[in-house]
Order: C-alpha cells, then structure tokens, then sequence
C-alpha cells in the first residue's frame, strides 16, 4: 500500500486543481503530472492533483511553508495566458471571489487557517486562461500550451524559495489515465 | 408580491438558482433551478466496467469516494460477485470517516454562518460563554481561555477589516438572534474543527493510499495487501494507527460537534417548524457487517406522508421494490423525452429553452418513487431507522430530543424533526452514530485478520451477454445510485441518481414540486433583499450541484446573487 499522502507529510505542497473530465479545467492536474515526472524533489515537497476539492483542500494547506496551486483561472486576458497570483489576490476580496471556478474553496480555506493560526506561510497561485470547460472535449491547444511553462515556473517558484528541486534525467512516463481509452480484455479474461 | 431570485445557492462548486415568489412574509411558490448541463454518464459509456469507479470518482471533487463505491457496487450487483469481509469492513471504515468530514464541513463550514452573527462575538463574556458550554459538554476545547484565544482573533480580524470573507450570512439580520456568548461558542468549534476534518481525512489515506481519490477499491473488493508481518501492508502498526485516528475524532463529535446542533435547535425552535417540505423518505441499508452484505449498521426503508408508522424497511442492496420503483421524469427538465424512464433505459438528451415557470426551467431530473418524489439525507436515515426500532438510531435521536426539549422548554417529539432544524438535527445524530460504530468496524477488520483471514479481493468474470446492475450507498447527502448496463465487460449504459437530484427535483408531469420547493413553502422572509431564511432551509439539505449537474462557468459569477423582481 502507498504511502499516505494525507496532509501534513511535508514542508511543501504543490497542488493541482481542477476536474479532469472538464477540457481545460484538467489543466491543474496535468500539469502536476508532468511536474511529477520532469522533476525530482526532497521528501519535504507533496505534489499532489487534488481535483476540485472544495473545503476539502483545508488539510493539505494545514501549517505548511510553501503552498503552490495550479488552477485555470477566470480572467479576460487571451486562454492559454499563464500568471503568477500571491494570496492577497484571494483575501483582499470580500466573501465573493472571481479568480478561479473553485475559489469558495481556495478563499477560505487560507482565510480559516489563518484565523485558526495554522495557515501556509505563502502561497502563489499558478493560473492559466482556459479556453474551452467543456464536458469531455478534452484540452486546447492554447492552453496545453502552456503546460510547459507552467512546469518550469513550478521549479523556478521552489528554487527561489530555496527548496532543491532537479530535472530527472530519465523522466518517468506520466499517468494520464483520463486522456486513454482503456483497453478491455476479452470477455471471460479474469484480471 | 416580491419575486426571489438567488443564484447560485452552493458555496460549493456547482450552480443552483433558487426562485421564490414573497407575499406577506413567506415564500408562495418556489422553484429549484440547476443551472448547468448534466451529462457526466456519457464519459463512462464504452469503457471497461472495472475502471468506471475511477472516472466516477472526478464526477465531484467533495463527493469522491461516494462515487467511487457506489460504481464498483454496481458492477458487482450485475456480476452476483460477492466480496470478501476484509474488504466490506476497510469499505466501511472509509465511508464512515468520509462521512464524518462531510458532516463536521457542512456544519462548520458551510452552514454555521447562516445562524451565527461573528461580528456580535467582540461583545461576548468569554466567562459566561464558558460556563453555558462547559453546563452542557464535556468538550475540553470550551475553557474560558480557549474561548478568550478565539474572541481576540475575530476582534483582531474585525480591527484589520478583513472580515469580508466570512460575509456569506447577513449580518444583523433579524432573523439571527444567538446571544454574543453562542455565537462565540460555536465559532470556537468551527475553528476546532478543521483539526477533526483533517484526521478524519488522514483515515481515508491511511486506507484508500490517497486522498481525495482513494487509489484502492476493484471491483471484486480492494487492493490493500494484508499482512501482518510486512511493514509494506495492512499490519497491526496501520490497525492501531487507524484506531487511534478514531478515538481522536469520536470526541469532538459526540461532545462538540452534537451538542452543538442541539443548541442550535434549542435557540432556534420555530425552525423545528419551518421546511417540512416532502414528507416520503428514502434511505438505503449501509455498513455491511458480512461478506454477503446481509446484515447492516445502518438501517433502510421508505416512509410515504410523513407517518413513520408506514414504514417499509429496506433489508438489503436485492431489495426489489426500489429497483422498480425508482423512475426519473423530465416534463420539466431541459431533455428530451416523455413519461418516467426507469434508469437502466435513462437517457441524456438535452432540449433546452429558458427559464419557464409552468414548462422546463432546470437541467435536473424529476426522480420518482413509485410515481412518488422524495426527501433523501441524513434526515431520511434517522426517521427509517427510528421508525423500524433500530436501537442505535433511538439511542442518538432520543438523546438529542431531550437536548432539544430541555432548552426549548416543551417537549419536542421525533415528528419535530421534520423541518429545517431536524435536517441540521439529524445529520448530528447520524454522525454519533457513525461514531459510535467507527471502532466496532476496525475491531471487526482486526479480529478477522487475526482469524487467519486475508482475502481482500475476488476476480471478476464478465459473461458473453448483458448484465444489469445498482450499486447503492446511503452517502452524507442522502441515498446514491449508480444504475449500469454491461455489454461484454463494457459499459453500454450509466445513470447515476444521486442524492441532490432527488431533493433539488424539479415538478413532474403531474405538477409535483421537488423537496427543495415544497420545503419552501411558507418559509418566512422578513427583508426579500436579504432572504436568510431561504438560504438557512436551502443548506439544511446540504446541496452539491457538481454531480447532480455537472461542469463549471467559465466566466464565475458572485457566490450569492440576489435579486429581486
């Protein structure tokens, strides 16, 4: 059995949000995936897709040090843009939040932690521009575009805040299950 | 007369639009709108039946586990595949810690505010605030300097003017009328309370490998290696791990967590009132106590016109009647198609128009009993389990109805809680209780595999023709189906009837409202600008529209619009 991933583990989280079965709403977990598969990091640092987990997200935000989210984000600028957001985007808004389809969560949580003195000492938000959420249609172009530079930005994010992180040098094949058919055996094969 | 439109309701992802027609104080007419597209299923049509839970399990991201088992149950319903015992009770233990955290959320976190006003907390006297807890609980978290920690921090967030992201209530609304002392007390808990979410989460991950997407359910049973020499598997160190986990939580449950929903019916009796809504009940057995599933920890049945006398238990998942039963209707939902359509034959066709009063005004389905609508949730599972005598559910609902009488100061009977406050009552009582069996259930795991036991996983073998199947899970929202049709190991077809769907039903072809609109019915209003008291019994059902309709607006909209016509 794995090990538990359930909060706390480390220092660091990086999170990716998002639901998969959603066209560019995957963005979050796909790039967390190809992270996990680029990118060696220290035991301290939990890369984590946690779909679209609402106030659920609490935990794994929970007294950490470093928290980055990666989410596609409701902005007017051209899809496929990538920005990096600090968390006062989030707070210095009322109750009502527009940055990302899952903000109710994201919000207050942090505001909750805080209050409860448990909240991460910092937090960036990774957001790109979705162009299309629709049902199954699978990512755009634009936006997959940007898987790449969101990575690198994940990387760069950890080094500057003095965390090693190191391109693998064979990278290990990402688990994009929601992406593939899957096969099915003949019937009466047993598993 | 005042028209209400308030939309989206959830503070979840998902959009539900609640419209009310306001005359003299109390809502008339009520419609429940979900504003987005349902058409989830049609991502599991073609694959492997094996696999479905996987996919079923991103059809929300607060309801994952729920989805994830009531999709393998299905398959194995339609395989007649029994499951070994080791993996009915490591279910179970799952379900039960998924279920703690919803309720505690949805109490805390997503409810609370729409009766405790933060901003009277600077003027409470944390001394009498604490003496009122400590009189009614043996909560260690109610001492005055616990609740002098808490007054300084929202007086300190109230100074820093950063009290906006807590602003989902109204603030000042007459309709809120908890003394300073309460509302610091349950804002305590509320803080107290992330700890609790928090391990009842590490249990979902010490099980299912990970979380929120548990990694170790197969149709046929589960995946965790049992062996109580290897420190790779399921051994004695886990076992005990997990125990301590529950012992941690069964506290802040039973003594913080159902006091508290006590008090809160007790300072808020005229919702014991309000929001009765549809008075026929569902619920489902759960908590199989053997392989076979025959014998349950918690009860099912079905109670039509509010009289728990009529009780029909529920015995077991073969229970034939709900299998015929259950029909979804869509005259008034944007599909196409006419008269009830048994699940298994459902289709998802969309036809929409807009928003029309007396024709089609929402993408939910109209589910049907027996031609009947239903109330599901917590609710439904204490009044069936109530009513059949189950020892468990009296012991829980009795203790909150003397609770609840001792400061309302008259008697409040079980017929009380069919209301708004029972809804909050019973997802309460219904967490004691999950409680109460949480360790039973490891002990069970742990006595089994001590027996010699093992086993944890019995192949699959899929037969040349079709196959029907129902995989039923009583969820925190109430009773989840998933209804599959199996060509050759491969889904041909998928509905799941989840709980939001039957209480944010739409009218039906006979002109029946749902359980959200007719819960509405006469629920007062005092300020249509500011309609607390809709919101207060909307929540009471704890709505999740990211599964009963699914994908999410681009272009993000303000939490709580409110308009008024």
């Amino acid at each position: 059995m794995n090990q538990p991933n359930s909060a706390a583990a480390g220092r660091i989280c990086i999170i990716g949000l998002g639901n998969v079965l959603l066209g560019d709403d995957g963005f979050g977990p796909l790039v967390i995936e190809r992270f996990r598969c680029e990118y060696n990091c220290d035991a301290s640092v939990e890369v984590l897709d946690l779909g679209t987990p609402g106030l659920d997200l609490s935990p794994y935000l929970h007294g950490k040090q470093l928290v980055v989210i990666v989410d596609a984000v409701n902005s007017d600028e051209q899809p496929g843009t990538l920005r990096v957001y600090e968390e006062t985007a989030l707070l210095d808004r009322p109750a009502v939040l527009h940055l990302t389809a899952h903000d109710p969560g994201v919000g207050q949580c942090l505001a909750q932690l805080k209050l409860a003195g448990q909240a991460p000492s910092k937090v960036f938000i990774l957001g790109v521009v979705p162009e299309s959420l629709a049902l199954g249609s699978g990512m755009s172009a634009s936006v997959l575009a940007a898987v790449p530079l969101a990575v690198e930005r994940i990387a760069t994010l950890l080094r500057e805040h003095g965390d090693a992180c190191r391109q693998r040098v064979v990278q290990e094949h990402p688990n994009l299950w929601w992406r593939a058919r899957l096969p099915v055996e003949p019937a009466g094969a047993s598993s | 007369m005042a028209r209400v439109s308030i939309d989206p309701v959830t503070r979840i992802e998902g959009h539900l639009r609640i419209d009310a027609e306001v005359d003299a104080g109390a809502v008339q007419k009520a419609w429940a709108c979900c504003t987005m597209w349902r058409g989830i299923e049609t991502i599991l049509k073609g694959r492997d039946s094996r696999e479905g839970w996987v996919f079923a399990q991103r059809f929300c991201g607060v309801c994952t586990t729920v989805h994830a088992m009531a999709s393998v149950r299905a398959v194995e319903d339609a395989l007649h595949l029994e499951i070994p015992a080791n993996a009915q009770y490591i279910r179970n233990l799952i379900l039960i810690a998924h279920a703690l955290h919803d309720h505690i959320v949805h109490f805390y976190h997503l409810s609370a505010l729409d009766w405790v006003d933060i901003t009277t907390i600077p003027k409470a006297d944390p001394a009498r605030a604490a003496s009122i807890a400590e009189g009614v609980s043996s909560w260690p978290g109610n001492s005055r300097h616990e609740l002098e920690v808490v007054q300084n921090k929202v007086k300190g967030l109230v100074a820093s003017g950063q009290l906006g992201i807590f602003s989902h209530g109204y603030w000042g609304h007459p309709a809120m009328h908890l003394s300073p002392e309460m509302n610091l007390i349950l804002f305590a808990h509320y803080l107290q309370a992330l700890e609790f979410q928090r391990k009842s989460n590490q249990v979902v991950g010490i099980l299912g490998g990970k979380t929120p997407h548990i990694q170790n359910l197969a149709v046929g049973g589960v995946m965790n290696a049992i062996n109580l020499n290897s420190l790779a598997t399921m051994n004695m160190d886990r076992l005990e791990m997990l125990q301590s986990l529950l012992q941690d939580l069964i506290p802040f449950v039973q003594q913080a967590y159902f006091v508290d929903a006590c008090l809160l019916a007790g300072s808020y009796p005229e919702w014991l009132t309000y929001g009765r809504g549809v008075a026929n009940y569902l619920a489902v057995p759960d908590l199989p106590l053997d392989a076979r599933a025959t014998q349950f920890d918690l009860p099912g049945g079905v109670i039509t016109d509010g009289n728990l006398s009529s009780v029909r238990p529920v015995l077991d998942w073969h229970d034939q009647a709900i299998r015929a039963a259950v029909a979804e209707d869509v005259t008034h939902a944007w599909y196409q198609g006419k008269g009830p359509q048994k699940p298994w034959q459902g289709k998802t066709d969309p036809y929409y128009t807009d928003f029309r009063d007396d024709g089609k005004y929402t993408w939910v389905k109209a589910p049907r009993y027996d031609g009947k609508p239903m109330q599901v949730g917590p609710l439904s599972n204490i009044l069936v389990g109530y009513a059949s005598g189950h020892p468990l559910t009296r012991k829980w609902t009795d203790a909150a109805l003397d609770r609840i009488s001792s400061l309302h100061g008259s008697r409040v009977a079980v017929d009380g809680l069919q209301s708004t406050m029972g809804r909050y009552a019973a997802r309460a009582i219904r967490s004691a209780m999950l409680s109460d069996v949480a360790i039973k259930h490891c002990q069970l795991l742990t006595q089994n595999i001590l027996r010699g036991d093992a086993a944890t996983f019995n192949p699959p073998q899929f037969p040349q023709t079709e196959i029907a199947g129902v995989g039923m899970h009583e969820a925190p929202r109430g009773t989840l189906s998933h209804w599959v049709v199996i060509d050759k190991g491969v889904f041909s077809n998928y509905q799941a009837v989840v709980p939001t769907t039957w209480n944010a039903s739409p009218r039906d072809e006979n002109g029946v409202p749902g359980p959200y609109e007719t819960s509405l019915l006469g629920n007062p209003v005092a300020d249509p600008s500011k309609p607390l008291e809709v919101l207060r019994t909307v929540h009471s059902f704890d709505p999740c529209m990211a599964c009963a309709c699914h994908t999410l607006d681009a272009t993000g909209r303000e939490i709580a619009q409110v308009k008024v016509l």
